[in-house]
């Protein structure tokens, strides 16, 4: 298929992992963060980390939206899918995120009306075809999702549509990499910059990685070509003492972004002062949130929300996998008491999250090598 | 996902994926699209239209 197969061409793949060792100083260590939870599937799904020398390390970033959500934010939204008349829509991964007293599949299961949607327009649809109800839409995601849902508020504005608010969880990437770049437990080489994210922002908001922080950046797409293809030119700006940002997934990204998204998220939402990640803590100004006009379909002003911070579970190491500070199977529950099928964090649950993606491909290659 | 049927008046477009399966997806961010179009979509809506650009050894 057109802008697939040809990313995907397994000579050019070994050219380039080829090049790649060319590059490498034998002696030094490179530590390179994918930040976006598609990478993470991608590399380990298609084996990237087997191609590159033994000496380049890859650390999985934040980027996964669902595995972000603190626990707090799941009874939130269980508390109101639990009220009387509420339709509570989410997309399937967040259903299975564990709360501090189950996820929202069990809520269901013990009776309140939650339902899987693709897309905010889903819900929305769902929200027409029930005017005796309240349809509420649990917003996750990053600026590759939160697009989608300020154009789902405007088309309910439009439609002076009653029913339908929006408890909106969507977060920022820029904040979580300034707190990552500024974490004392983490050294980074480079960075492979999120494709679909700066699809919406385009590059010009990395800039102040190589600006302020001194690292490259090679935004980069999604397939195992795109992926090698990124970590050739990061370590060609680290052997010629350059750190820019560059593009590597030019058939997608433009340097400026997509105005028309960026127009309408600032229309319909505001940052929040401070947003909690999970395993990362509070953020400033790192969370969105609806803004004055738009307070109306806001959830969290239509219901009261309990807002309780939860700890995560002690036995959960989430938050060291989403700082790339341990690998997934360095945590103490992966792949026994935490699995796909009864996750205890959240980066289980997700195919984007790191542990998710070791566990269904990673650990074979693993086990090899162990045996 | 590739353009089969666009509906400007609601910034809507009927696409396939390729698997075959078709989804309604929002097209007010990348307008204006026409059949055949190459979206990339995110959550139902389409975020950038995609332009060829070949892979090429380094």
């Amino acid at each position: 298929m057109k802008f697939v197969d040809e990313f995907r061409d397994a000579e050019l793949g070994r050219a380039v992992a080829m090049e790649i060792m060319s590059l490498v100083e034998p002696g030094r260590h490179y530590k390179l963060m994918e930040v976006c939870g598609g990478h993470t599937h991608s590399i380990y799904k298609y084996g990237i980390d087997d191609l590159l020398p033994a000496n380049v390390e890859l650390v999985h970033g934040p980027g996964c939206p669902v595995c972000v959500i603190p626990m707090g934010r799941v009874d939130d939204g269980i508390a109101i899918a639990h009220r009387d008349g509420v339709i509570f829509t989410c997309f399937g991964d967040m259903m299975r995120v564990p709360g501090s007293n189950g996820s929202l599949l069990d809520a269901k299961a013990a009776g309140a009306d939650i339902r899987m949607v693709y897309s905010p327009l889903d819900a929305l649809r769902i929200a027409k075809q029930n005017p005796d109800r309240e349809v509420v839409f649990f917003a996750i995601g990053f600026e590759t999702t939160a697009p989608s849902t300020a154009l789902t508020l405007k088309r309910a504005r439009a439609e002076r549509l009653t029913n339908f608010s929006v408890m909106c969880s969507h977060v920022t990437i820029v904040p979580p990499l300034r707190a990552l770049l500024e974490s004392p437990d983490l050294r980074l080489d480079g960075f492979i910059g999120p494709g679909h994210v700066s699809t919406v922002v385009g590059a010009r908001p990395f800039q102040f990685i190589p600006a302020d922080y001194g690292r490259p950046v090679v935004i980069a797409g999604f397939e195992p070509l795109d992926i090698l293809q990124a970590i050739e030119m990061i370590l060609r700006q680290l052997a010629a003492g350059r750190c820019e940002v560059e593009n590597q997934y030019k058939r997608v990204v433009p340097y400026e972004g997509n105005l028309r998204a960026l127009e309408v998220m600032a229309e319909v939402f505001e940052l929040r002062p401070h947003f909690e990640w999970r395993g990362l803590g509070f953020i400033s100004h790192s969370g969105l949130k609806l803004s004055h006009s738009y307070a109306d379909l806001d959830a969290e002003v239509r219901f009261s929300v309990p807002g309780v911070r939860v700890a995560d579970p002690k036995a959960c190491q989430c938050g060291e996998v989403l700082k790339g500070v341990i690998k997934p199977w360095e945590c103490k529950v992966f792949g026994t008491a935490c699995t796909p099928e009864r996750p205890i964090g959240t980066c289980m649950v997700s195919s984007e999250g790191a542990c998710a993606a070791y566990y269904n491909f990673g650990r074979f290659a693993r086990e090899r090598e162990v045996v | 996902m590739t353009v089969v049927r666009v509906d400007p008046a609601r910034g809507l477009a009927l696409c396939a994926r390729q698997d075959g399966a078709r989804e309604t997806v929002e097209t007010a961010l990348v307008e204006p699209v026409a059949p055949g179009d190459r979206l990339l979509v995110h959550a139902g809506t389409a975020l950038a239209q995609l332009e060829p650009v070949p892979a090429v050894a380094p």
